[in-house]
């Protein structure tokens, strides 16, 4: 997906360069974000983790001023870093901007929890992650991604085939599909599994 | 043209997270309908996270004094529990869009709003108002639809009142407002809109609207109602 995106001209770009220092190592933070995407590289999110973890549990700690609270906005800040390092794209803003979007959000949806006891998780709403992102050109080219991703994945096993299109087309979370499908649990992960596995091969050339 | 912005504070109080819900909402739907006031909050997260993330940042508060260090955590331990997950966050498809019905036409919400819950709508003449359950205690937030040739009486705020205009138009002493038009009223101003087509707000205010002239203070009860 990223190839196609960075093509794209990027509204951020003057802005972005003008409010940089040097101080920030960003196009380090972006390789890293990219290996965790694509490696899952757990070496690459240590590094994303010992950069950001000191000063995002400062700034929670300061703002919601209990140890064990920051420690969760950590928690939850750095493990949607992992689980979203694919949905960044460093044609559209910072690696900074992006982490700390998700920090914030975090924060905004943990403080809400505990002042009106809701947990309607609304700042994904509010503040979009991808925030910048231009909804049209945005879905003309995953329209045209899902077009030939979708010619690769009808390459797969049929069983395979099943739990990668209700996973990424449908949506469903994995635990839905086991339901679904009537499978235990481990056999959708693993039938996920090998199928990006089997992608990952057959996209692997042109999607670097 | 849109021309009633929120102010520039507002605007960095909503990039820190640190505004409720509600006013948050506001200014996102703002922001959505509003190229410029986009551009302003996009550069001020980036200036802010940069900001936050410096490592200039790091060497001056690094003390130390153990009241003040943040509680000591098992950082490797914790990069081990969350890099054993497999789940991998799936790609958004676009957007289920939400509507609502007021009078027989259909709106479709805001996406700050999609996900919010939303009371029962309640009538008092022209007016149509659906609660927008936030449970922000004293801050109430509504959609408020003020049918075609209706108005609200002249009417000034204890508090604040937010009213953003979500389609259609109205107009009172000031002017003609348009859609994404984000007006701030506190309770020096007294304001009596009125709408020809027909409008639909998203209002935010914490405090009961108070009516000002004449036979119209009967009408009192109605500043509880929209409120």
């Amino acid at each position: 997906m990223q190839s196609v995106h960075s093509e794209l001209p990027s509204r951020q770009t003057a802005a972005t360069s003008s409010s940089m220092t040097n101080k920030i190592d960003h196009s380090q933070l972006c390789q890293w974000l990219k290996s965790i995407a694509v490696d899952r590289d757990k070496q690459a999110f240590t590094g994303v983790f010992k950069f950001f973890a000191p000063k995002i549990q400062r700034i929670a700690q300061s703002k919601l001023n209990n140890e064990a609270l920051a420690a969760e906005v950590l928690q939850d800040t750095m493990s949607n870093v992992w689980r979203k390092a694919h949905l960044f794209d460093d044609s559209k803003g910072a690696a900074t901007t992006w982490v700390y979007t998700i920090m914030r959000n975090v924060t905004f949806d943990l403080l809400r929890k505990m002042k009106a006891n809701k947990e309607d998780n609304l700042s994904d709403d509010i503040w979009p992650i991808a925030e910048a992102l231009n909804t049209e050109d945005e879905s003309f080219t995953d329209h045209i991604q899902s077009r030939n991703l979708l010619g690769v994945i009808e390459t797969l096993p049929e069983n395979q085939q099943q739990v990668v299109k209700g996973f990424y087309f449908m949506e469903m979370s994995q635990e839905q599909l086991a339901v679904h499908l009537n499978l235990p649990l481990g056999t959708i992960k693993s039938r996920l599994r090998l199928a990006l596995g089997k992608l990952k091969l057959k996209l692997g050339d042109h999607h670097d | 043209m849109i021309k009633h912005h929120p102010k520039f504070s507002l605007l960095q109080s909503f990039v820190d997270g640190d505004l409720p819900a509600s006013l948050a909402a506001g200014i996102a739907i703002h922001a959505e309908m509003c190229p410029l006031c986009q551009q302003k909050v996009t550069q001020l997260t980036e200036q802010v996270a940069e900001a936050s993330f410096e490592e200039s940042f790091d060497a001056e508060f690094i003390v130390d004094d153990a009241d003040t260090k943040a509680a000591e955590l098992d950082f490797d331990d914790i990069i081990g529990q969350i890099t054993a997950s497999d789940d991998v966050e799936p790609m958004k498809a676009a957007s289920v869009e939400r509507s609502v019905s007021f009078k027989g036409t259909q709106y479709v919400l805001p996406n700050a709003l999609r996900n919010m819950s939303l009371g029962k709508t309640a009538q008092i003449g022209k007016l149509s108002r659906a609660r927008i359950l936030l449970d922000e205690g004293g801050i109430h937030t509504n959609l408020l639809h003020i049918g075609a040739g209706g108005s609200i009486p002249e009417h000034t705020h204890k508090g604040f009142e937010l009213t953003l205009l979500l389609a259609g138009t109205f107009a009172d002493e000031q002017g003609e407002y348009v859609q994404g038009d984000f007006i701030m009223l506190d309770k020096r101003h007294q304001h009596q809109p009125a709408t020809e087509q027909g409008c639909l707000c998203y209002t935010v205010a914490n405090d009961a609207l108070h009516f000002t002239q004449g036979i119209n203070k009967l009408l009192n009860p109605i500043g509880s109602f929209i409120y």
